[in-house]
């Protein structure tokens, strides 16, 4: 057996179809998931019970489900509810609505990290929930919110594989076509084993920029350990 | 000649409830403020100091009972004969109007001095910016800040940061400021300091509850002092006689420990 690269220079423009339809499906997914995920995070913390219980139940839900049958559930669940959308947006909107339900977490867990303090005193002040999530919460969270939403993101890309199980021609699929033509497997997975790693590799090394441009967290980080050591100091007796 | 009319209070606070998860952490509390006075809120770790003031600014929704801010119901009105409890909206309009100064301050770490003092002028009062830089100035020199209105919070010293947070609730022109034990997480030599600031806006006018230990503030700049203990105001008269002829033995008792716990001064 033997490596026969003339299959990729054959069979490029297919690759490069799929692994465009990979980066749209997934900066679409990227962007409706967050969406979503920030708004199920905001009502996470609402007081009302019953859209908490809400809530719990769509995160519960999603996580808790293969990404591949959350997919084949909105493929052929959205016809019972009379509405035919081609397979890649039906692909996207399942990928989004998995997403969405970690992205929430993401969210829901960053806000709580932060000392309600913070919150708190936006609200003396007279803001309202949402303006003090916009002037006081999210700036000083948004930092510690790249890397697990990067994960996550990277982990959407992966899972965008799935979607050539209902026949969108992204990346996955346009290998197994090739693969089919040619009986020249190894061949045509290396070729998406590097376009994947590429994508990858993008993705995390905007996610680092964005990172080192999100203003504040060191000066943030200073002002929590000296929050923290003044409650340590107080916890303690000044006594001498 | 006709007798003048009794001023309303600028703080009315009547039969104020609180319980956490069955606990009731505030009995009954009724206290009113006319304007202009500072009082005094003392009494034991855990008898609902910090819970007053909570439930005065709404972060802790009270139970039951009613607060008035000059004369305007805040969270809860009676209306007829029913009680309505007030929307958010309804309650956040009023909340400008008391400044609040937490113990632990919560400036907010990712804007500078002088924008934790701006942002809150322009997104809750709706004021144009220059105005709020303007008054954010002015407020800072006053306290002594002036030409540290760009440092960040973490590069200000205790002291600084909580005038930083003073200046911030003043901003909003408050009615009314509350102050959460302002000397307790303040190194010791900074208390005089702040002290002296509490009596400067006393002086100027301002409507004042402090939740204090300093019993020196308690005693030289509040005109009245409210002891609570369990989860009441168990007494409440001019500091000078609530200092020196406590009529309830519980507040005599008290006054004794944090008399002898301190180094004669």
């Amino acid at each position: 057996m033997t490596f026969d690269p003339a299959i990729l220079a054959d069979y490029w423009p297919l690759f490069l179809q799929g692994a465009w339809l990979t980066v749209r499906i997934c900066a679409v997914a990227f962007i409706v998931g967050y969406s979503i995920g920030i708004l199920v995070a905001l009502a996470a913390l609402v007081p009302s019970r019953i859209v908490r219980a809400l809530v719990g139940a769509y995160v519960g839900l999603l996580r808790s489900v293969p990404f591949i049958i959350i997919l084949f559930l909105v493929y052929y669940g959205l016809p019972f509810a009379g509405i035919r959308f081609p397979a890649y947006v039906t692909g996207t909107l399942a990928l989004a609505l998995f997403a969405s339900a970690y992205y929430a977490e993401i969210v829901r867990g960053a806000i709580l990290s932060l000392p309600r303090g913070q919150f708190e005193s936006a609200r003396t002040v007279g803001m309202s929930p949402l303006q003090a999530m916009r002037h006081v919460v999210f700036p000083q969270i948004l930092r510690g919110l790249v890397p697990p939403s990067v994960n996550m993101t990277l982990t959407m890309i992966k899972e965008s594989a799935v979607l050539s199980s209902i026949t969108v021609a992204e990346l996955t699929y346009q290998s197994l076509v090739v693969q089919g033509n040619t009986f020249a497997p190894f061949e045509a997975f290396a070729a998406v084993t590097l376009i994947y790693w590429a994508i990858t590799v993008v993705v995390a090394r905007l996610a680092a920029i964005l990172e080192a441009r999100t203003g504040t967290a060191e000066r943030e980080d200073v002002e929590r350990n000296a929050l923290a050591a003044s409650f340590l100091t107080l916890e303690a007796p000044k006594r001498r | 000649m006709t007798p003048t009319p009794p001023a309303t209070p600028l703080l009315s606070v009547s039969a104020l409830r609180k319980s956490f998860r069955g606990t009731p952490v505030l009995k009954d509390v009724y206290l009113d403020v006319a304007k202009g006075e500072v009082v005094a809120l003392i009494g034991p770790s855990g008898c609902g100091k910090s819970t007053l003031l909570r439930c005065l600014t709404w972060l802790d929704p009270p139970d039951d009972g009613f607060i008035l801010i000059d004369g305007q119901p805040f969270g809860r009105a009676l209306v007829g004969d029913t009680v309505r409890r007030q929307g958010r909206r309804e309650i956040d309009r009023l909340r400008p109007k008391i400044g609040m100064v937490f113990q632990q301050l919560h400036l907010w770490p990712h804007l500078s001095a002088l924008e934790n003092v701006v942002r809150p002028q322009v997104v809750v009062l709706k004021r144009p910016r220059e105005e709020a830089v303007a008054r954010a100035q002015d407020l800072l020199a006053g306290l002594g800040l002036g030409g540290l209105e760009d440092r960040f919070p973490y590069a200000l010293s205790g002291g600084q940061k909580q005038r930083a947070a003073i200046a911030r609730a003043l901003a909003m022109d408050p009615a009314l400021m509350l102050f959460d034990e302002p000397t307790s997480a303040l190194d010791p030599e900074l208390v005089g300091g702040v002290l002296q600031l509490l009596r400067r806006l006393a002086g100027e006018g301002m409507t004042m509850v402090v939740v204090t230990h300093e019993i020196g503030f308690a005693a030289h700049v509040a005109d009245r002092i409210a002891f609570m203990d369990g989860g009441r105001i168990v007494e409440d008269g001019p500091a000078r006689q609530v200092m020196e002829a406590p009529a309830d033995p519980r507040l005599a008792a008290f006054l004794d420990l944090i008399r002898s716990g301190r180094p004669a001064a």
